[in-house]
């Protein structure tokens, strides 16, 4: 079975009396376990992708579906709830919270829901940073964390909840090329051991090589 | 929620100053409100105390006469029911002895009052005469406190007289002087006491005499004018006149009735202060919400990463709620203690004569209330802050 099924996607943005058509029907198909890079300029539509396919904004047409079952209709709870369970997310500006801590900024996807931070979410954290090289950091304030360091917790954060799909966007798109060899090998690592499925937005060739799969998008298509 | 409010106070620690600042300017709005509560009930205690301590709570009087029509061929449309006889309470001795057996009674005294004149020489003074039995001249008033020249002991026959009436004719302890009574009866009578006890009313007017020396000057042989009855508590003067009323066929009267200027007074005071006690609120609220609003803004980006990893709306929003309700509950209670403090000072200023220069009452100033109302109010004012940071659009607010 698919992970996720993309049909047909359209998303058209309207300002006053314009209509600006970003996406003109997108088919894709993600397995379980892939490592996909989603590549094209500036302005193709990439972002506009992730975000309807990260179920963070809904699509004007076409079909979603997420693990066999249509998230089309689905409420912007039942979204929410579906994206905490299902999805994590790597930006390309880290944007983790400033005023907790390394280990708090992973742990929060599951603290939030569960009412705090149990033992059992304290400890799958630990591992996390542990797992990302951090685990000496995890009580830092994440304003004192560098720039790799902040990009590294993110992805523990993604990871916090076990989702079946990590959606990044240019997740090495703000990090020096060491730091971003040691995230992408990061990445990769997690995806053959976990069998987690990525999904990377990119326009570093280096990147999108090391990915089992490329999508190109180029005006809103896939080409 | 638990966890909603840790990260509530973590934003809140997050900022110190700011949240410093904020809560200062809600403590001090929480000191106002105290300091206005104090300040009022503590002058409506101590206006209600001067009065209450110096007059009867509940007044018996028999009932008024009313004029009535005559017949037609009758030469007057109207007359008195008698012109003769005195309004007086008789049988007054039963009367008494129910009223010393019911609860908060402290003090039923029965008195004949009336009008004279004292005259000395050519002087001449009106004068409000007060009998009552000896041993009750301070079961209302206190008079003995007052006492400045001789004594308050009535059972020797003699009378005793404010100082401004006693300056105007010229009285001591130990002076004859002549009492006219407005039925017509004149009587040589010395002067006992003479006392002053601040009331122009009463150190200008007022003579008290014995029940026995008062009888013939009212030509009273039996009956009383009066009861005045001092209660332990003298809100509850309404309701037990109501009820007397029911049950004695007399004009009965609290002394709420008699002092209805005061009591405007006292409840035009009341009504200001609340006014200052909403705005109070009404500058608290308007604090905490601007400032949730301006932290909502500034943390959109936060909350737009917390949104998109599945955060739900009602999380975010209850991390404002408890931001406001942790606001509203330090400032209350800081602004209580400040506020406690500040009254005490206050209380403990003294005017020239003595006395506090403010009536204020520190144990007055509402602080339940107000913990709870700036608790609650904040909490209030942080719905829409919470609204607006629930509502932020993850794409938007991580594009930012």
């Amino acid at each position: 079975m698919s992970l996720l099924v993309a049909q047909n996607l359209t998303k058209i943005f309207t300002n006053g009396d314009e209509q600006t058509q970003v996406l003109k029907g997108i088919d894709l198909t993600l397995a379980p376990g892939e490592m996909v890079a989603l590549l094209g300029p500036s302005g193709s539509g990439k972002s506009t992708l992730l975000n309807i396919l990260g179920l963070l904004m809904r699509p004007s047409g076409g079909r979603l579906s997420l693990l066999g079952e249509s998230v089309n209709d689905r409420t912007e709870t039942a979204l929410s709830q579906t994206r905490n369970r299902h999805l994590g997310f790597v930006f390309q500006f880290h944007h983790l919270l400033p005023d907790f801590t390394a280990l708090e900024n992973v742990a929060f996807p599951a603290a939030a829901p569960n009412g705090g931070i149990s033992p059992t979410i304290r400890a799958r954290a630990a591992m996390l940073l542990d797992r990302v090289g951090l685990s000496e950091r995890r009580d830092y304030l994440a304003t004192r964390l560098s720039g790799g360091q902040k990009q590294r917790v993110a992805i523990g954060r993604a990871l916090m909840n076990r989702p079946d799909l990590v959606l990044a966007d240019e997740p090495t798109g703000n990090l020096d090329r060491e730091n971003s060899a040691r995230v992408m090998t990061l990445l990769r690592e997690i995806n053959r051991e976990d069998r987690t499925t990525f999904l990377l937005s990119t326009h570093d060739p280096q990147i999108a090589d090391a990915c089992d799969r490329q999508i190109h998008v180029v005006d809103g298509r896939v080409i | 929620m638990m966890f909603a409010a840790r990260v509530a106070l973590r934003y809140l620690t997050a900022n110190r100053g700011q949240t410093a600042l904020l809560i200062g300017g809600v403590a001090l709005s929480v000191i106002v409100f105290i300091f206005i509560t104090a300040l009022i009930r503590g002058l409506a205690i101590f206006l209600t105390t001067q009065t209450t301590g110096q007059i009867a709570h509940i007044e018996l009087e028999p009932p008024l006469r009313m004029a009535r029509l005559l017949s037609a061929d009758d030469r007057f449309a109207a007359r008195p029911v008698s012109t003769f006889q005195r309004q007086q309470i008789r049988n007054w001795q039963q009367t008494v002895a129910l009223l010393e057996g019911l609860p908060h009674v402290v003090a039923v005294v029965p008195e004949i009052v009336g009008n004279g004149f004292l005259v000395r020489g050519t002087a001449v003074a009106p004068v409000a005469l007060q009998g009552v039995a000896p041993a009750q001249i301070d079961a209302i008033l206190g008079i003995s406190q007052y006492i400045v020249d001789g004594s308050s002991d009535l059972s020797s026959g003699g009378i005793v007289i404010g100082a401004d009436l006693a300056a105007a004719l010229g009285l001591r302890a130990g002076s004859p002087v002549l009492l006219r009574s407005d039925r017509g009866v004149e009587r040589l009578i010395p002067v006992t006491g003479v006392f002053r006890a601040g009331l122009s009313s009463l150190d200008r007017r007022v003579a008290y005499l014995s029940l026995v020396t008062a009888r013939p000057l009212a030509n009273l042989p039996d009956g009383i004018s009066q009861i005045s009855v001092k209660l332990d508590d003298p809100a509850k003067a309404p309701d037990i006149a109501a009820s007397l009323s029911a049950t004695i066929p007399l004009k009965i009267a609290a002394w709420q009735e008699k002092n209805r200027n005061l009591q405007q007074a006292l409840g035009g005071q009341g009504t200001t202060g609340n006014f200052i006690q909403v705005f109070a609120m009404v500058a608290i609220m308007i604090s905490v919400g601007s400032a949730l609003l301006l932290s909502a803004a500034r943390r959109r980006a936060e909350i737009g990463i917390m949104r998109s990893f599945g955060i739900s709306r009602g999380f975010v929003a209850s991390v404002f709620l408890f931001q406001g309700l942790i606001i509203g509950f330090a400032a209350s209670l800081i602004g209580a203690g400040l506020g406690y403090r500040l009254c005490l000072f206050l209380s403990s200023i003294k005017a020239a004569d003595g006395d506090p220069l403010l009536p204020i009452v520190p144990s007055e100033g509402g602080y339940l209330l107000v913990i709870t109302l700036t608790t609650i109010g904040s909490a209030i004012a942080a719905i829409l802050p919470a609204r607006a940071a629930a509502r932020v659009d993850p794409v938007e607010a991580i594009q930012q």
